[in-house]
């Protein structure tokens, strides 16, 4: 099972890594410092080995987190149920977390920092959408 | 019939139209003695005809007149026909306002004797003066009006314009009034004003509306009232206003950017920090994970103390916007200065460096803003140059007219995708390289100073070929 970390800053990269880490998450975690390397990473992976997990920043250049959640939507039906997509955010805005619900590929909005209670739940939405 | 009848009938007949006018008629000698006169004028001065007879008629006027009628007397008995106006007090009466005219009879080549008319046009000059008093208290009325006010007929011709009009338009009254409206202002000829004016004649209804008026740069409020003459406008100069509004608008909405920029930015680090003190806990204190997330705590606290000097930075700049007393700053200096710092990093990417401008030009601002417009401008340059060529940046300014200063910046670099980014590219914390380590503060800075100095600021760019800013100066 693969797990996409999505954030230009490396402290947010490195302490979702460490969380994942400490959970014992044996999954292969990969990390892209830009929305467009990941984006690409997505649609090379079409259509067997789709990511279970994208925890996803919202505040990036040239690509925001809004930017790649509509690049992907003409493979929302390929990633539909197999996909998860967490928004990973510093923001407490709440126009934020409304804005999410226009995109049903997103399964949830987390604020950082992420803790070990918070990966567990997700763990268990996960699993039970997957089976 | 024989002539002697034929001539007493014609006597009857002008004896009847002699009493029976309704005008005061009398027949003076030379010496101004009433001869005879008619029923009108006997109910007139309100005396039996035994009493008028025989006498002067001076002796029935106001002394003030005497002299008068006697003139006129004279001049009809030299033969022409006489007429004039004025006001006749008889005796206690009410005075009257009287058309005099006195034809003299001649008899023989002599004039015998002159018939006096007198035509009572009191009522009508009353008239004619209500008409004048309320003309001029009307006029006085639109001059005093503190609102612009003018009125056109059917064919939109100016009719009445009141001096604030004049005034505000920019327009003599003499040279437009029988104007049409979109002769004068053909530019308006199809314009908002055009169809509100042409909405209210059709429906008859009154239009309020708030209108830019092109020619002068100014906002009216405009109230048009429709009538059977045409069109009575209204309108004041709401210019101040409008742009008032439009400044509380653009300061509240860059306070709100402000606050969800900075709140963003002081709670990611934070955010972070947040969560290494938690993993910190459940490590080795000895480990590499240990090091590594103590190093990441230690830059995280540095970039919140960095966000909280930004913001310092910025509030300062706001603060003294008002406060700091502009100078005449020499710009050639000011920018070799602001380019001297950055000679280094300048020299080891090889970029060159060429700027115009007149030694002798001097720009009305602030030269801490100034030094700081160049540095960042420069910084950016060098920051995002493109890999395949060496970096060359132009600096150009040329004085269009004593208070506009146009100076370009121009480099080579990396450009970006202006479409895309649009209106982000001056806002704080906004990037748009992944590559480059940048926070998002230098051209937020350098609009900032631009208009904390009364300038304003523009770009364009191409991916690739370069970036070009142009900033207008006072």
């Amino acid at each position: 099972m693969d797990i996409l970390l999505i954030d230009d800053n490396s402290t947010s990269v490195f302490l979702t890594e460490m969380l994942l880490k400490r959970e014992g998450v044996s999954s292969n975690i990969h990390s892209f410092f830009t929305a467009k390397e990941a984006l690409r990473y997505i649609q090379q992976s079409l259509p067997d080995r789709v990511p279970a997990i994208v925890f996803l920043d919202l505040n990036m250049p040239v690509m925001d987190g809004w930017e790649f959640l509509e690049a992907l939507k003409p493979y929302e039906q390929q990633l539909a149920h197999r996909c998860h997509i967490y928004v990973l955010t510093s923001s407490l805005a709440t126009a934020d977390a409304t804005k999410t619900k226009d995109y049903s590929l997103v399964s949830g909005l987390i604020h950082k920092p992420m803790d070990s209670q918070m990966l567990r739940v997700i763990w268990a939405e996960v699993a039970e959408q997957t089976s | 019939m024989d002539t002697n009848t034929s001539f007493l009938l014609d006597e009857q007949r002008f004896r009847s139209l002699f009493d029976n006018n309704p005008d005061l008629v009398l027949f003076q000698n030379n010496a101004g003695t009433i001869l005879d006169a008619n029923r009108a004028f006997f109910a007139h001065i309100d005396k039996p005809k035994g009493h008028v007879l025989n006498r002067p008629l001076s002796d029935f006027l106001p002394p003030n007149k005497r002299a008068l009628f006697q003139q006129k007397l004279a001049e009809a008995f030299q033969g022409q026909t006489v007429r004039f106006d004025t006001d006749v007090q008889f005796d206690s009466l009410p005075p009257r306002q009287f058309d005099i005219t006195q034809v003299p009879l001649m008899t023989d080549g002599e004039v015998t004797g002159i018939h006096v008319v007198f035509r009572d046009i009191t009522d009508v000059t009353v008239a004619q003066l209500l008409i004048q008093q309320q003309a001029q208290k009307l006029n006085t009325v639109f001059e005093a009006i503190t609102d612009a006010f003018f009125l056109v007929d059917h064919s939109w011709r100016f009719t009445y314009l009141n001096s604030e009009t004049e005034r505000v338009l920019n327009v003599q009254r003499a040279a437009v009034m029988g104007q049409s409206l979109w002769d004068v202002f053909p530019e308006e000829s199809n314009g908002v004003f055009y169809q509100h004016y042409v909405q209210a004649l059709h429906t008859q209804q009154a239009v309020h509306f708030e209108g830019f008026f092109e020619r002068l740069q100014m906002w009216f409020d405009v109230k048009a009232f429709p009538s059977e003459e045409g069109l009575s406008v209204y309108f004041a100069d709401i210019t101040d206003r409008v742009k008032a509004h439009e400044e509380l608008y653009r300061q509240n909405n860059d306070l709100q950017q402000f606050t969800y920029i900075v709140s963003h930015n002081l709670r990611a680090p934070l955010a972070n920090i947040m969560g290494l003190v938690d993993l910190l806990a459940s490590l080795e204190p000895n480990s590499t994970d240990f090091q590594q997330t103590r190093q990441h705590l230690q830059l995280n606290a540095h970039q919140l103390d960095t966000v909280l000097q930004d913001m310092n930075t910025i509030l300062t700049i706001r603060d003294n916007h008002n406060v700091v007393a502009p100078e005449q700053v020499p710009l050639l200096d000011v920018i070799e200065q602001a380019c001297r710092t950055l000679d280094a990093p300048l020299k080891q990417c090889r970029g060159t460096l060429q700027i115009a401008v007149p030694d002798t030009l001097r720009v009305h601002g602030n030269r801490a803003y100034l030094h700081s417009i160049f540095f960042n401008l420069l910084s950016n340059s060098i920051k995002y140059r493109a890999d395949s060529r060496s970096l060359q940046v132009q600096i150009e300014a040329v004085s269009s007219s004593e208070q506009n200063i146009v100076v370009t910046f121009a480099d080579n670099g990396s450009g970006f995708d202006l479409q895309k980014a649009g209106a982000d590219v001056f806002k704080l914390y906004k990037r748009f390289h992944s590559q480059h380590v940048g926070r998002g503060m230098g051209l937020y800075l350098v609009k900032t100073h631009v208009e904390a100095m009364g300038g304003h600021i523009s770009v364009s760019s191409h991916e690739g070929v370069g970036t070009r800013f142009t900033i207008h100066l006072r």
